[in-house]
């Protein structure tokens, strides 16, 4: 092995874990301005409503339907020293696209109409949100993404479960309506891992780096305010 | 050049009360609640990994000592380790969770166990952080010149509080006659003991000082309610007028406001909170987890410890665990008491060598706290 590989690996490796000890300052403080949102306060200290659950679902589901779209319009502007990350984010797209079929299903298993959630409309922070998005999936090579990725991800990973069954316990309702989010609890725990194969495709390098940190913070700040938006 | 002091700790003292208590007869030694097994115990006791612990109290409930008697032990046991004495000692920065009395504060009855002349006293009353709050302000004391000799001490006497008549009667008990898990965990964590350290502008004439290099807290108070707390009902817990006095002891006692309660929801978050700030120190070059050549870290439950480690490798922010150090499987969890027991066990165990590094970091579930101080091994040169 040449002596430029073994110094080039654990640049790489430090490179990750950088980025990914900035991403987990951006998480918590995310999460802990979270824990403030009215909203999520109802659903934490006991007053939640189904009016809120119905308001909340029709919120995700804004964000969720233009999750897999804007996934693919990243994907479709990544170029092709990086075909890998694009065959990755059009897997990802593929898999959740209909997820929101998903949130309206439970919307109507919590008694709520269908043509309801379905009329639905973005709120203020939602249309930031999404907007925010497809203005970056829109650039070249958009790797600052991954940092939007991981802070969505990481709310079904770590907030999603522990949301649904707080609904189910404070309503009274069913799990099978709140499946939503009751499945990303259970199912994106795995996702870290292939997480940190997708920050490997891209770093290191350092302007990369940041544009992923930067972007987590934006998302971050714009989910916030799509659920502060949510009347509670 | 630096104008402030440097700051020394040039003693540590413990003092754990009665004898150490297995697991098989602690439930019996603070007593049962309804007279039967607690629900709860067992698991909490795999959780947490503590195997032994000490109380001021007799299982007949007789106490062997107070909160402050207990902490006025430590001083005098960390002031014997530095060669000092009593009449050296011209600061006293105590901290505790829960003094002996509501009023006045825990230092003064530390002062007057004590006793002896005049001292400048400072109060701290939080969890387990407020052991460093307390280190802070004798560290700023020396290093100011406002002392030349301060005492840090903590104490805690959780046990009190979890004897069966405490929850009696109130609402943190079922119909069946179960203690509420929030409160019951923590009967099953907590126990009773105090720490100190002695302070000095200048290094020990023979043998090891530690070099407290800086003191960092930082609290998130400000985004998350409390999440172990006494005083108020798990409703009323960050309510305006949701503590104990708005209703009066009576009423409050009813409401089951009066015992000390865990939000294991919310504790989760707070941990990842914590992290957060760990990690923020160690990208910002404030720690390096490769110049760290002791940890001691106080945390609550040993799989709490296993939930984290798996983040902070692939963050790169891990300290091997070869060089952390604890006592919490013989000691206990003694709260704010504990950094200074593992402490003192630490430098008594001969481990230590000059031109280490210790870190000690006190995460508080009380509402999102976390503190951490920097200490580096030096020897005398004379």
């Amino acid at each position: 092995m040449s002596g430029a590989l073994v110094i080039a690996e654990p640049d790489a490796d430090e490179a990750v874990a950088a980025v990914l000890r900035k991403l987990a300052v951006v998480w918590t403080g995310f999460e802990a301005r979270l824990e403030a949102v009215p909203l999520i306060r109802k659903l934490t200290r006991g007053r939640f409503e189904l009016a809120d659950y119905h308001a909340f679902l029709v919120q995700l589901r804004q964000q969720v339907k233009d999750g897999a779209l804007w996934m693919s319009r990243a994907a479709s502007n990544i170029d092709e020293q990086h075909l890998e990350l694009r065959s990755i984010l059009m897997r990802h797209a593929v898999a959740e696209h209909r997820d929101f079929r998903l949130l309206d299903a439970d919307y109507v298993a919590s008694g709520g109409a269908r043509q309801a959630i379905e009329n639905g409309e973005k709120n203020l922070g939602s249309e930031a949100l999404s907007a925010w998005m497809f203005h970056k999936a829109s650039q070249a090579n958009p790797f600052g993404l991954l940092g939007a990725m991981f802070i969505i991800e990481g709310l079904g990973s770590i907030k999603a479960g522990e949301w649904g069954r707080r609904v189910c316990e404070r309503l009274d309702l069913p799990t099978t309506a709140a499946r939503f989010l009751l499945y990303h609890g259970e199912n994106d725990a795995g996702h870290m891992e292939e997480f940190q194969a997708m920050l490997r495709l891209v770093l290191p390098d350092a302007a990369t780096a940041a544009a992923i940190v930067r972007c987590a913070e934006v998302t971050a700040r714009l989910y916030t305010l799509q659920i502060e938006e949510i009347a509670a | 050049m630096d104008p402030l002091s440097p700051v020394y700790i040039t003693g540590c003292g413990a003092f754990l009360p009665g004898q150490p208590i297995d697991n098989e007869i602690m439930e019996d030694h603070i007593g049962r609640v309804g007279g039967a097994p607690s629900v709860f115990g067992r698991r909490a006791l795999r959780w947490n990994g503590i195997a032994r612990r000490h109380y001021a109290l007799t299982p007949e409930g007789r106490w062997l000592h107070s909160n402050a008697s207990m902490s006025a032990e430590a001083v005098l046991r960390a002031l014997e380790a530095a060669g000092l004495g009593r009449a050296d000692l011209d600061c006293l920065a105590a901290a505790t969770t829960q003094g002996d009395l509501l009023v006045p504060g825990h230092a003064s009855a530390v002062h007057g166990e004590l006793g002896g002349g005049a001292l400048e006293l400072a109060s701290f009353q939080s969890v387990c952080a407020s052991a460093l709050m307390a280190a802070k302000y004798a560290w700023m004391a020396v290093r100011t010149g406002e002392a030349n000799c301060a005492a840090a001490c903590a104490g805690e006497f959780s046990s009190r509080w979890f004897r069966p008549e405490f929850y009696e009667g109130g609402a943190l008990i079922d119909t069946k006659g179960r203690l509420a898990m929030a409160a019951d965990f923590l009967r099953f964590t907590l126990s009773d003991g105090a720490g100190a350290v002695v302070m000095e502008s200048r290094p020990r004439p023979k043998g090891l000082s530690l070099r407290v290099q800086w003191i960092d807290m930082v609290s998130l108070a400000g985004r998350f309610d409390p999440c172990m707390w006494a005083g108020a009902s798990e409703q009323g817990r960050a309510e305006r007028d949701g503590g104990w006095s708005r209703r009066g002891p009576l009423a409050a006692h009813a409401e089951g406001a009066i015992a000390l309660q865990q939000d294991f929801n919310l504790l989760k978050a707070v941990i990842r909170a914590w992290i957060g700030v760990y990690l923020d120190k160690v990208d910002a070059g404030r720690i390096d987890p490769r110049a760290v050549d002791h940890l001691l870290c106080h945390y609550s439950a040993r799989s709490l410890r296993e939930e984290i480690v798996g983040l902070l490798e692939a963050t790169h922010a891990m300290i091997p665990e070869e060089r952390w150090f604890t006592t919490l499987t013989e000691t206990g969890n003694v709260g704010s008491a504990s950094i200074w027991i593992m402490l003192e066990a630490l430098v008594r165990s001969g481990r230590v060598q000059p031109g280490q590094r210790i870190l000690c970091i006190v995460p508080e579930s009380g509402r999102a706290m976390v503190g951490f101080m920097m200490l580096e091994a030096v020897e005398a040169v004379r």
